[in-house]
C-alpha cells in the first residue's frame, strides 16, 4: 500500500492533543508490550506528537518529523521497518523462504506456501488480522510488515493463497520517506 | 525493568538504503556492489572473491602493457562504473524510449455518435491545449484535453473526423510526417499513409 507513496499524499498533519496523545502511547503500549521500557525514548514525552492524516484513511505517528508508526483506518499501530530494525522483537515473526524475497520487495503479498516451506517459519501463536514483522530465510533484518489474513494454523492447514497482506515493505514510498517535513 | 533493550543499530547500504543484505533484491544491485565490498565486505564473500580477481586480472594486464609508471592511475580509472543513461524503472527493467507517434482512434459513442481520440502530439513539441482548439475550430465541434490512461494527456474531439484530420495534422504542424502518423482500427494499428 505504500507502493507509491510521498509526501504529497499527506493531507493535513497536525499536533495532536495530549489526550490524544495518550491514547496513541497507550494502545501502542499495548500492541507491543516489548516496546514498553523504550517507550519513553521513541516517543519522548516533552517533544510533540505529530499525526500526519494521509489518503486512504492512513494515518502516520511522527516525532521529530520522522514517521515511526502507521495505522489504517484506525487499526492497530504498526511501527514503521526503521524502527522495527532498531527493535526487531517487538513484533511476532513470520518467516519467508528465499525464492519469495523478491516478490516482497516488490510488493506482493505474502503467499501461504513462502511460510511454510522448508525456507519459511511461523510463530504458531499469530493469530488472524495482527501485525507481524516478515522475515527472510538466511537474513537478519526484516523485509515487509504485513498484517496477518488468516491465523498461523490456517496457514498451515490451507496453504494456498495470500496468508499476509503486505503493508509495508523494504524500498516503498514509506521507507524511502525517512523525513517528512 | 532495570534493563532497556537498546536499540539495535542497522547498517544501510549508502547506495541503495537497504539493509545490506537486500542490496541483492534491491533496485540496482550492481550500483551497490563497490560499496559493498568497502563496508561489508563478510556478507557477500563471492563479490569480494570476483573484485580481488578483477583486481589480479587488471594488474596483470598493466604488467603486460605499461612500461610508464602512471599505470595504476588509470587503472582506477577505468573500474569506476560507466553512467548509465537509461533510465530505471523499479523491478529493473529498461524503460523504453518513447515512439514518436501520432494515434487517432475512433471510439463509438451511443451507438452512432462518436469521438476521435489523438494521442501523441505532445512528443512532437506540440501544445496540446492550442492543438485542441484549433482542431475544434477547424471542425466545428468541441474538442478539449483529456487525461488519458496512465497519465497521459490526449485530445478528444467530438464527432468522426478521420477522414481528414491526417492532412490537418500534417499541414498545420509540419514537423509531424505522415509516416508517424497511425489509426487504430479493429484493435490494430494501421498506418495512415
Amino acid at each position: 500500500m505504500f507502493k507509491k507513496f510521498s509526501s504529497e499524499e499527506v493531507s493535513a498533519q497536525n499536533q495532536v492533543k495530549a489526550s490524544v496523545q495518550r491514547k496513541i502511547r497507550q494502545s501502542i503500549a499495548e500492541e507491543y508490550p516489548g516496546l514498553e521500557p523504550v517507550l519513553d525514548d521513541i516517543l519522548p514525552k516533552k517533544s510533540p506528537l505529530i499525526v500526519a492524516k494521509c489518503q486512504n484513511h492512513l494515518n502516520l505517528v511522527l516525532v521529530n518529523n520522522v514517521p515511526l508508526f502507521f495505522s489504517i483506518r484506525d487499526g492497530p499501530y504498526m511501527p514503521t521497518l526503521r524502527l522495527l530494525h532498531q527493535y526487531p522483537n517487538i513484533m511476532k515473526k513470520l518467516q519467508v523462504d528465499r525464492g519469495a524475497i523478491k516478490f516482497v520487495l516488490a510488493g506482493a503479498n505474502i503467499m501461504c506456501p513462502g511460510l511454510t516451506s522448508p525456507g519459511g517459519a511461523l510463530d504458531e501463536e499469530v493469530e488472524a488480522e495482527t501485525p507481524v514483522a516478515i522475515m527472510a530465510e538466511g537474513k537478519q533484518h526484516a523485509l515487509a510488515i504485513g498484517f496477518t489474513k488468516m491465523s498461523a494454523k490456517d496457514i498451515k492447514a490451507i496453504n494456498k493463497g495470500i496468508g499476509v497482506d503486505n503493508l509495508h515493505y523494504l524500498n516503498d514510498g514509506l521507507w524511502k520517506m525517512e523525513r517528512l517535513d | 525493568m532495570a534493563e532497556k533493550p537498546q536499540p539495535v543499530r542497522v547498517l544501510y547500504c549508502g547506495t541503495c538504503s537497504l539493509p545490506p543484505e537486500y542490496c541483492e533484491f534491491g533496485p540496482d544491485f550492481e550500483k551497490c556492489k563497490p560499496w559493498l565490498i568497502q563496508n561489508v565486505p563478510d556478507l557477500y564473500p563471492d563479490l569480494v572473491k570476483e573484485a580481488n580477481e578483477k583486481e589480479a586480472g587488471k594488474a596483470a594486464n598493466q604488467l603486460k602493457n605499461t612500461s610508464i609508471s602512471s599505470g595504476s592511475d588509470d587503472g582506477a580509472a577505468s573500474s569506476a562504473p560507466k553512467q548509465e543513461a537509461v533510465k530505471r524503472l523499479p523491478g529493473g527493467k529498461v524503460k523504453k524510449k518513447e515512439k514518436q507517434e501520432v494515434v487517432i482512434e475512433k471510439v463509438i459513442r451511443n451507438k452512432r455518435k462518436c469521438i476521435t481520440t489523438v494521442k501523441g502530439l505532445e512528443l512532437f513539441g506540440v501544445k496540446l491545449s492550442d492543438a485542441s482548439k484549433k482542431l475544434g475550430k477547424k471542425f466545428a465541434t468541441g474538442a478539449s484535453v483529456v487525461k488519458g490512461p496512465t497519465e497521459k494527456e490526449q485530445i478528444d474531439v467530438q464527432g468522426d473526423i478521420s477522414y481528414d484530420i491526417v492532412e490537418f495534422i500534417t499541414e498545420t504542424w509540419p514537423d509531424v510526417p505522415e509516416t508517424s502518423i497511425f489509426f487504430i482500427e479493429d484493435g490494430r494499428k494501421v498506418p495512415a499513409a
